[in-house]
């Protein structure tokens, strides 16, 4: 197993300041990423999974955005307190990124080749002739039939999934070390999102590209990725080995999530758990378990002081923030 | 009254949409052949599940269903009354009988009304027409009984939408869709913008009112497994036509239509093992437009399994085993 990290996040925390008061998007979040590793990052909405790669590529509107505390090494630089324009050399050519809706995050007035071209161009210094006939070599490597002809397109001309095509075409057509990519399949059917996962996956194996995914999805998540970290409140609340985690999920949450899916595949439960209330409202947390509100097994101490993180194994690739887990170990 | 078998018994229905070229001498350049000849029947206290992809007609269907669409063709009886014959005026009583719980709690919700009003207002309009009798004090005391019974508290009567969240808006939204006392909810795609965690909240409170009020539904979706926990039976819809129905377990252990095959092996599971080993069926290309005219199978283009025949003629729906109904030629010549 290839152990060298290429992405490592430490403590990172940002934090937007709002009328009602401050809103702790991120709260200390540290995972890394390994060289060929796809990780998960899996939560509901509001629970900082999106504002933690924004964060990660510095794309945090300030203000009222700002990263308050943390650092992101990439291969031992740390992104945070580099220069802007040191960062902007980076973005694209070893990390990019693709977004949740294809249709707003691409220019409607552009040609899509000339939109796949702009990044060549600009980070590998090609001709605009060159940087095109790469672009649509690009799109047909991703799948996109008749790509020397739909390469003059706009993309309202485009369906919802190859326009997710042509956003990965870009994403990737620096060969980028990382891939980010924020609830990728969302906004498309699930026969499209299967064409889309599998295209993810097959280019990210080809050129061995790490690859972060954002989703809600937790089936997503078990087809597509090696570890998962689960987001609540702006924390993470577990990490482990994406079968770990499904087979025995540490924290109540998650336990409680895996629960309340629905499944396909085989005949469920009469009634499905569902976890109680809502998740919390982000301004001026409290000192304590952001899930204790809902959590079927919270004890005194949950609501007095908010859980460590706790390792789970002796590598640490399984850690947990809970106090059931962390009563466990110290009494030991 | 009647003494149907079924409770909603939906027949040929179509709903086609012109699409209009030119702008001052506007002709007729086609038709976008939304819904084109659906049937299926729902027992009284049963949920009939629509499943399909963005564009299949699924809401479309819904939407004519509830009359909030003119049918191009078609019956859709009510306990064996022709909705769409009715007379504007009956049709308004008649609603009383069949409301709609809307996919998107944010915007089917009047923000500047407060939530124990919005739940009210079907009474207060049914009241003022006189289609019921209820008095200002009895629809106040109804609206709060059924605020609680959908698990929101006496003391949001009085908030806006924006102070609820997602769920509890969703819950507002069924609240109001009760009020009248219906026999057939209408719900369209009532969950899928809620989280997971709400998610199954909101279906197992739906589950709960389908028992106390004994309640049918026609329940729309995109998600197979949803459909699958709520409903008792399930109708595929591609292209604007049902292209299979068979009760829930059937369709989940010998689906029969490629697309449904599809369907179900494209929707990802929570179970890494099960991910790793599985074999998935990717179809290729994207849904055709239902503005072109189609010779044959509508899903021959995509069909991993097209023969020669699916582009001669348009297969319907056959009877492959007890409720059980494919359209494909697979099963046996059309």
């Amino acid at each position: 197993m290839n152990e060298d990290s290429i992405l490592r996040v430490e403590g990172l925390s940002t934090q937007f300041s709002t009328d009602h008061g401050l809103v702790k998007a991120v709260d200390g979040v540290s995972f890394e990423l390994r060289r060929g590793e796809t990780l998960g990052i899996v939560g509901e909405s509001g629970s900082g999974k999106s504002v933690t790669n924004l964060s990660v590529l510095r794309l945090i509107q300030s203000p009222p955005g700002i990263i308050a505390s943390g650092s992101v090494l990439f291969q031992g630089k740390d992104l945070l307190a580099a220069s802007e324009e040191e960062v902007r050399v980076l973005r694209g050519r070893n990390i990019s990124m693709i977004f949740q809706d294809p249709l707003t995050s691409l220019n409607p007035v552009l040609k899509v080749s000339t939109q796949i071209a702009e990044a060549i161009q600009l980070h590998h210094g090609l001709g605009r002739k060159e940087a095109k006939a790469k672009a649509v070599a690009m799109m047909k490597l991703i799948g996109i039939p008749d790509a020397e002809r739909r390469a003059d397109d706009y993309p309202h001309q485009f369906s919802g999934g190859m326009r997710q095509r042509v956003m990965i075409a870009m994403a990737l057509s620096c060969d980028p070390d990382v891939l980010i990519a924020d609830e990728p399949t969302t906004a498309l059917d699930v026969t499209i999102q299967a064409q889309i996962l599998e295209l993810i996956k097959s280019m990210s194996a080809r050129n061995k590209t790490s690859v972060i995914l954002i989703t809600h999805d937790l089936g997503v998540v078990a087809g597509m990725c090696d570890t998962v970290c689960v987001m609540y409140a702006g924390r993470i609340v577990e990490r482990a080995p994406v079968d770990d985690l499904f087979e025995k999920p540490a924290h109540p949450y998650t336990q409680g999530l895996l629960d309340s899916i629905p499944r396909a595949d085989r005949s469920g439960p009469e009634r499905l758990y569902s976890i109680p209330g809502s998740p919390p409202n982000l301004i001026d947390m409290p000192d304590a378990c952001p899930f204790a509100p809902r959590c079927a097994r919270v004890m005194d101490i949950c609501t007095k002081a908010a859980p460590p993180e706790t390792a789970l194994d002796e590598e640490g690739k399984r850690t947990v923030r809970c106090w059931l887990h962390s009563m466990e170990s110290t009494n030991e | 009254m009647n003494d149907t078998e079924y409770l909603l018994d939906v027949r040929g229905l179509k709903v086609h949409f012109p699409i209009e070229k030119g702008i001052l001498l506007k002709r007729r350049a086609g038709y976008v052949r939304a819904v084109d000849g659906v049937d299926f029947r729902i027992r009284p206290g049963e949920a009939l599940g629509l499943v399909g992809e963005s564009g299949c007609g699924k809401s479309t269907t819904a939407m004519a269903v509830a009359q909030l669409q003119t049918p191009t063709a078609g019956q859709v009886l009510l306990d064996g009354r022709d909705l769409a014959a009715l007379s504007p005026q009956e049709l308004r009583a008649a609603r009383k009988d069949f409301q709609i719980v809307f996919q998107d709690p944010y915007s089917s919700l009047d923000p500047r009304q407060k939530a124990a009003d919005i739940i009210a207002e079907p009474l207060r309009i049914f009241a003022k027409r006189g289609i019921i009798t209820m008095d200002d004090a009895e629809i106040q005391s109804t609206a709060l009984s059924l605020m609680d019974r959908c698990g929101l508290s006496a003391s949001f009567a009085t908030r806006y939408p924006h102070e609820f969240s997602g769920g509890q808006r969703q819950r507002i939204g069924i609240a109001r869709a009760l009020a009248l006392g219906p026999r057939l909810v209408i719900a369209d795609e009532p969950v899928s913008a809620l989280d997971v965690s709400i998610q199954s909240q909101i279906l197992n409170l739906l589950k709960d009112l389908q028992k106390d009020f004994n309640l049918t539904f026609l329940f729309i979706a995109h998600d197979l497994a949803v459909i699958e926990y709520f409903c008792t039976k399930i109708a595929v819809m591609y292209l604007g036509r049902i292209v299979e129905t068979a009760d829930s377990a059937t369709i989940a252990s010998n689906p029969m239509h490629p697309y449904t095959k599809a369907l179900l092996s494209a929707a990802p599971l929570p179970d890494p093992a099960k991910e790793r080993s599985r074999r998935r069926i990717i179809l290729k290309g994207d849904v055709p437009s239902p503005s072109v005219e189609h010779r044959g199978c509508p899903f021959r283009e995509r069909c991993p399994e097209a023969m020669d025949v699916c582009a001669l003629s348009a297969p319907v729906l056959k009877p492959v085993g007890e409720g059980h109904e494919v359209s494909c030629f697979l099963y046996g010549e059309g």
